[in-house]
């Protein structure tokens, strides 16, 4: 610090164009150096968990859909996979096939919105429109299987609302082949761009110590070197079956765990996830869509069950109670961005306040899972 | 002064207002449509298309709007402080542009116009900072005076390598020492001045805050902090300021290292021996225009596609790269010409 200076109490939020999400950041600078940066959150909450538990089973689902708009389908897919494990219900494989093909596309898309933060936060609005123009393309093939864009509400109890529109797995595999195109265009324009190292390398350094202690999990934790996926360590949608590789930071050119190896392990999941769905397409199974006999499900036996699975930004648990009601006796997420906010002040300290938003971004914060 | 139109002085004010009211001031129109083309191309948009055939209306009618907006404040002293130093770039930067052999001010300081222009300019910006009383205005203006001092000395000791080329530093002298093609001209003289060149428009970007480079006075209150609460006309004011501030670091570069208005000389003697020569004066200045126009769409064209740096490891650069390039620039052009030319 400057000696007769005082520190600079700067106020940002709850609304501010650096931020991507409503929060308040009440920083403490030393001229533009931040010293300390507390958090405060709460202002997009909706009460999702308490409304879920005055709703009827199938309604609740409604709601599971809005704890990550940006990806919607992993709400529902936690939450239906917990009811499923109450009921010891077994889905048919063409319906795992469907909800496993729309996760990875949900990744897609919130990773490519996770880049278009970054390339706001850097000022490059090129980047930005090819990104953007990506990811129409998948919302659009959301709309064509399930009528929506954004909240899907696609899943049932027991399989998945309708079985696939005619058509949609060779949209899916022109998707494919597109992201591996884009894929190198990306790569100019990111990885091997000098100015975007500039902005990105050994800045916002996540420590493997910070990772454990404030529970951070998903690309953030692997970009610290966590080689750590619960597709690969708890499979239970069917990702035994498949080959596919989990892409873990290097700190190959700056640090390991700085905003570059966060930027670049996403980019390195996109391709995995079409390779994903490359080979889900490849062994689509005929068959039903929908356990028959749960379409209108009215009550769920009694019963405790935690699910997790790997949500686009990370670990996201769903704890789930049914005293045997037609409606959950209590419902909680354990969402992956409470833990990317808890580290985010440790993350800002000797930051100059022009990274600020980066790092932010780097982080891939869900705020309306963290407000729920 | 305006000399050599031999058509006397009313025929001097006729060209000039014909060049500054059709071509200098609506040339922040056409910039503005072709950098809106150019970006929506690159970002796979279509861009301005309504307004006018292929959108050509658009910048007229963002002018109208902003004209027309009302502010959230009355003008304060402070903003009136602001206002007349803004006023005065953009009357520094375009009142006494070199524009073709007969349309000079030319004197032995002409040719260091446009730091001044760019010194207030930066002036102006660190006053709008300041004024908001905000910590993000605060912060923004003192970015800006970093990164106009990183930028203002490279940028001067480029100047001077051209001076030693040409042996002076009026705009007549600066300009005969090139030709029409290119080999002719001072970028292309010796490789310092080529280095010259480079570390010339680079440190322009960096002293105007012009993209990629314009980290301090980016509209954005965490980056740039200094404009982010300006609309409307006094939004128009600061952008206006820093289009002819380009437009004429521009014309600037080109007069020094790009072969200035030089025609072919067959076709300029053609042209005298038919006593043209006011002809000679339009076609000089168009020649002039058309280089700076490529000049200031070759930097929109680069700033479309690279991320901005931050404003510190643009003053870094500024003093740690550029400036040892102008000073080994520098020191090797004034070599060459002592060994190599005499």
């Amino acid at each position: 610090m400057i000696e007769g200076l005082e520190w600079i109490d700067w106020k940002l939020g709850p609304y501010h164009a650096c931020l991507p999400a409503p929060m308040v950041l009440r920083l403490k600078l030393n001229v533009d150096t931040i010293v300390q940066c507390e958090v405060e959150t709460g202002f997009l909450y909706k009460g999702i968990e308490k409304i879920m538990e005055t709703r009827s089973w199938q309604a609740a689902m409604v709601y599971a859909d809005h704890l990550d708009p940006e990806a919607a389908i992993f709400g529902e897919l936690v939450f239906c996979m917990a009811v499923e494990e109450i009921m010891g219900l077994c889905i048919p494989p063409r319906a795992q096939f469907v909800r496993m093909i729309l996760a990875e596309l949900s990744r897609i898309v919130s990773h490519l919105a996770f880049l278009v933060r970054i390339a706001k936060t850097v000022h490059s609005e090129v980047i930005l429109h090819y990104l953007l123009r990506d990811r129409e393309k998948i919302l659009d093939l959301f709309e064509l299987l399930t009528g929506a864009r954004f909240s899907l509400n696609f899943l049932r109890f027991g399989g998945v609302c309708t079985d696939m529109t005619e058509g949609f797995l060779e949209r899916v595999l022109e998707i494919c082949d597109n992201v591996h195109i884009r894929m190198r265009e990306y790569n100019d324009l990111f990885i091997f761009n000098d100015r975007f190292l500039n902005r990105t390398l050994c800045l916002g350094v996540l420590k493997p110590e910070w990772v454990l202690g404030c529970g951070v999990t998903g690309p953030n934790a692997r970009a610290s070197g966590f080689s750590w996926d619960v597709r690969k360590q708890n499979a239970l949608m069917g990702y035994e079956m498949l080959d596919f590789a989990i892409p873990v930071g290097t700190g190959i050119r700056g640090f390991l765990g700085d905003v570059h190896d966060r930027v670049v392990v996403r980019l390195e999941e996109m391709a995995q996830s079409a390779e994903i769905l490359k080979q889900l397409i490849e062994t689509v199974p005929s068959g039903e869509y929908l356990q028959e006999g749960y379409a209108h499900l009215k009550s769920v036996p009694a019963g405790e069950a935690y699910v997790r699975i790997e949500s686009a930004r990370g670990v996201l648990g769903c704890h789930l109670v049914s005293d045997g009601s037609s409606s959950p006796l209590r419902v909680h997420f354990r969402p992956p961005s409470v833990g990317h906010l808890m580290v985010f002040p440790a993350l800002c300290e000797g930051l100059s306040s022009e990274d600020l938003p980066l790092v932010l971004a780097s982080l891939d914060i869900g705020i309306a899972e963290v407000d729920r | 002064m305006i000399a050599g139109l031999g058509t006397g002085f009313l025929s001097n004010i006729l060209i000039l207002f014909f060049i500054y009211s059709l071509v200098l001031l609506p040339s922040a129109a056409l910039i503005s449509y072709c950098d809106r083309k150019l970006s929506a191309r690159l970002q796979a948009r279509v861009g301005p298309h309504r307004t006018g055939f292929l959108g050509m209306l658009q910048p007229f009618a963002d002018l109208l709007k902003l004209l027309q907006k009302r502010s959230a404040w009355d003008w304060s002293w402070e903003d009136s402080v602001w206002g007349s130093f803004q006023a005065m770039a953009v009357y520094a930067s375009l009142a006494a542009l070199p524009l073709g052999s007969a349309l000079l001010m030319d004197t032995e300081m002409s040719s260091f116009l446009p730091f001044f222009s760019a010194l207030v300019l930066a002036l102006g910006s660190l006053l709008l900072g300041l004024n908001q009383a905000t910590i993000a205005g605060w912060l923004g203006g003192i970015r800006v005076v970093g990164q106009v001092f990183s930028g203002v000395f490279p940028a001067f000791i480029a100047f001077l390598c051209v001076g030693i080329h040409t042996g002076g530093f009026r705009w007549k002298l600066l300009a005969s020492a090139q030709g029409f093609y290119p080999w002719s001209w001072t970028c292309l003289t010796s490789p310092f001045q080529l280095i010259a060149f480079l570390v010339f428009i680079i440190s322009g970007l960096i002293i105007l805050g012009l993209p990629p480079l314009e980290g301090s006075q980016f509209p954005s209150e965490i980056d740039g902090g200094v404009v982010s609460h300006l609309s409307g006309r006094r939004w128009l004011l600061f952008q206006l300021s820093k289009f002819y501030g380009f437009l004429s670091w521009s014309m600037v570069t080109v007069v020094l290292f790009l072969g200035a208005w030089s025609l072919p000389d067959a076709l300029v003697q053609v042209l005298e021996a038919m006593e043209a020569k006011i002809l000679v004066s339009l076609m000089e200045f168009f020649w002039l225009m058309s280089k700076t126009f490529v000049v200031m769409l070759a930097v929109i064209w680069i700033a479309s596609a690279n991320p901005r740096s931050r404003v510190d490891q643009m003053t870094d650069f500024a003093w740690r790269v550029l400036s040892p390039f102008a000073l080994v620039a520098l020191m090797g052009a004034a070599l060459w010409e002592s060994w190599v030319v005499f």
